[in-house]
């Protein structure tokens, strides 16, 4: 029996228990395999216990099953941090004859009404999914979106506005607060709520929640634009280099960070063998092409500065392109 | 100086065109004051329209103001002097403020509180040391860009009539529900309401936005409707000045962050929400700096002395 024993750590609720311990490893912490029920000893590996209850599922159900014979008499796994716990139960269709009336209909048909209570919060919960998965956003992120969520309807604070807007601007806060910003035109486009909007509710969220979020920086957005422009490695880091150093240079003041990323991966793909046109990195960066000829226009002067000292010029510094 | 910029006067009772609806009120008469006595104002004792006796009044205010700051301005100067910090001064000034700029004109009065750089020629040179407190003021004075005022005019008005007959008026009511209408003098723009409420933006000083105020009424006093002159609010007041220096704004919201929102995605600026006085500053890397939402201008004073000496912190250095 291959077993491939997971070990999870329990928490001191177990205490109140009469312990059982190793015989030979008296004051080692127990661990528990939950599928296969046992205690184990993690000095020595011996299982002390074997009365724990499996938590694993009974049936497996497959999608080529028949849908009326599903034998699990359990319902959906809970979600007791967002919507209320789901202890509600579902009437299911009627199997003999007698549940069917004249016209074949079916007698019972209230199969709808589970959680009134929060069914826009679900709504939404299912909103947030599909935004997050048209950017392949990680479960860790919609998981704080939807908390975050959460937290702003239970407050009521915002109780007019939109519910998808609420959510756009909670996933934005979200992918901000998990050190992964997104534009807020990136937002926009899986959302069908304006940037205005959404930049209104993302004011009022921080506010009803009493949070802040860190500022943005140019590199934050760098492995994902040159990634999209299918850069080499050494183009990317080129142009983290010559962003962050036009910051520090106080060349570019009050230029949003994106546009003075989007010169630096400018800049970085003129001087190497992957070169980028405006028009292109406006288009994954979500700036206007004269955008970034202003912010280029800023940091040409100091571009010989600005290029980390290892980099390989495929084209030389003086031969950049000047607009 | 008595401008009659809305339609001739004459004009009335003759051409109504498209047979529309004048009011049946007789022809106004230029010397009679509508409404003398009939409803008490809180400031001023005349309900009359006449810009005239407007401007009087407010040379006459103009005449005790600066008596008033004359011995205010010995006062708060040898004040000034024994008071150890300049949170203390502004705030002890703030107190006398509000009586002493409530209806002030542009005059060259220096802020109580801050030592006079040039002595106006109002003040007397009385033999005062030039007050040097423990942190310096900053000097530089704000400058009023705007100003929203509303008035009730007390009476019902039927706005496809002044926008017919009023010169310099635009009526679409499918796009809003109000007669905008302008004048050149006090270059404003007032919205006028059929439930006679009025708002009067675009005025450089309090008393420019009163006058405007009245000449909108007056015009609409013109036009045949008993227009009168109740409650006139300052709602709004903006200011703007440069502290000539660039300005960190990534420090200041890092180290003010409940007061700042800096979002250079949204906009440019940092939004500063002072708490006290409550008004929004708009702080831009260039250094210019918007104040607005006060209600009276020792708000806009005050909350520049306030964030001044922060600003100065958050200096670029480069």
């Amino acid at each position: 029996m291959a077993a491939i024993t997971v070990y999870l750590p329990i928490s001191s609720v177990l205490d109140a228990l009469p312990r059982v311990t190793c015989p030979n490893h008296p004051d080692a912490i127990l661990v528990e395999d939950y599928r296969a029920g046992d205690m184990i000893c993690p000095e020595c590996g011996l299982v002390v216990g074997d009365r724990v209850i499996d938590v694993g599922s009974e049936w497996r159900t497959f999608s080529n099953d028949k849908a009326t014979k599903d034998p699990s008499r359990v319902g959906d796994s809970q979600n007791p941090l967002l919507s209320d716990g789901d202890l509600s139960t579902m009437i299911g269709k009627g199997t003999g004859a007698a549940s069917f009336d004249e016209f074949g209909n079916s007698k019972y048909q209230n199969r709808r009404t589970m959680s009134s209570s929060d069914r826009a919060m679900m709504n939404a919960f299912k909103e947030i999914t599909t935004m997050a998965d048209r950017i392949n956003l990680p479960r860790n992120i919609v998981d704080r979106t939807n908390n975050l969520f959460k937290q702003v309807y239970e407050q009521k604070s915002l109780k007019g506005r939109a519910n998808d807007a609420i959510a756009s601007a909670c996933l934005y806060i979200a992918c901000r607060q998990e050190g992964v910003p997104r534009t807020f035109k990136e937002i926009c486009a899986v959302s069908r709520i304006s940037k205005k909007e959404i930049g209104r509710c993302f004011k009022l969220i921080l506010k009803a929640l009493e949070t802040s979020v860190d500022l943005i920086t140019t590199g934050d957005f760098m492995s994902r634009f040159c990634s999209n422009l299918c850069l080499p490695k050494q183009v990317q880091m080129a142009a983290t280099h010559i962003a962050r150093k036009a910051v520090e240079l106080d060349l570019v003041p009050g230029r949003s960070p994106i546009s003075v990323a989007a010169a630096a991966i400018y800049m970085a793909s003129q001087a190497s063998a992957e070169k980028r046109t405006q028009k292109e990195i406006g288009d994954i960066a979500g700036v206007a092409d004269v955008t970034i000829r202003q912010s280029y226009r800023l940091i040409y002067p100091r571009a010989p500065d600005l290029f980390p000292s290892d980099f390989k010029f495929d084209t030389p510094v003086d031969k950049l392109p000047q607009l | 100086m008595d401008q009659n910029n809305s339609l001739p006067p004459y004009a009335q009772g003759l051409a109504s065109p498209q047979g529309a609806m004048t009011p049946g009120i007789p022809i106004f008469s230029p010397m009679m004051p509508y409404g003398t006595g009939l409803t008490p104002q809180p400031i001023q004792n005349t309900n009359s329209l006449s810009i005239l006796e407007e401007q009087q009044r407010q040379q006459q205010q103009q005449q005790q103001q600066q008596q008033q700051q004359q011995q205010q301005a010995v006062a708060t100067a040898a004040a000034s002097v024994q008071q150890s910090t300049s949170q203390q001064s502004t705030q002890g000034a703030s107190g006398q403020t509000p009586q002493l700029f409530h209806s002030q004109t542009l005059t060259t009065a220096p802020l109580p509180g801050t030592t006079p750089l040039y002595p106006s020629p109002m003040t007397p040179m009385t033999p005062i040391t030039p007050a040097t407190p423990a942190s310096e003021s900053s000097g530089i004075v704000p400058q009023l860009q705007n100003i929203v005022s509303t008035v009730n005019l007390g009476c019902k008005l039927d706005l496809k009539t002044i926008a017919l007959r009023a010169r310099n008026a635009e009526y679409n009511p499918k796009r809003f529900a109000a007669v905008i209408m302008r004048i050149r003098e006090p270059r404003t723009t007032a919205l006028i309401f059929s439930s006679g409420k009025m708002v009067c933006t675009g005025a450089k000083s309090e008393e420019q936005s009163r006058l405007a105020a009245r000449k909108y009424a007056r015009v609409v006093q013109k036009l045949g409707f008993p227009a009168k002159f109740l409650d006139f609010k300052i709602q709004n007041m903006v200011g703007s000045c440069d502290v000539k220096f660039p300005i960190r704004l990534e420090g200041l919201v890092l180290t003010h962050q409940q007061f700042s929102s800096y979002e250079p995605e949204l906009f440019p600026g940092l939004i500063y929400r002072m708490i006290k006085p409550r008004i929004v500053l708009l702080i831009f890397v260039s250094g210019k700096v918007v104040l607005t939402g006060a209600k009276v201008r020792a708000e806009i004073y005050e909350a520049f002395e306030n964030i001044y000496p922060i600003l100065k912190g958050f200096r670029k250095t480069t």
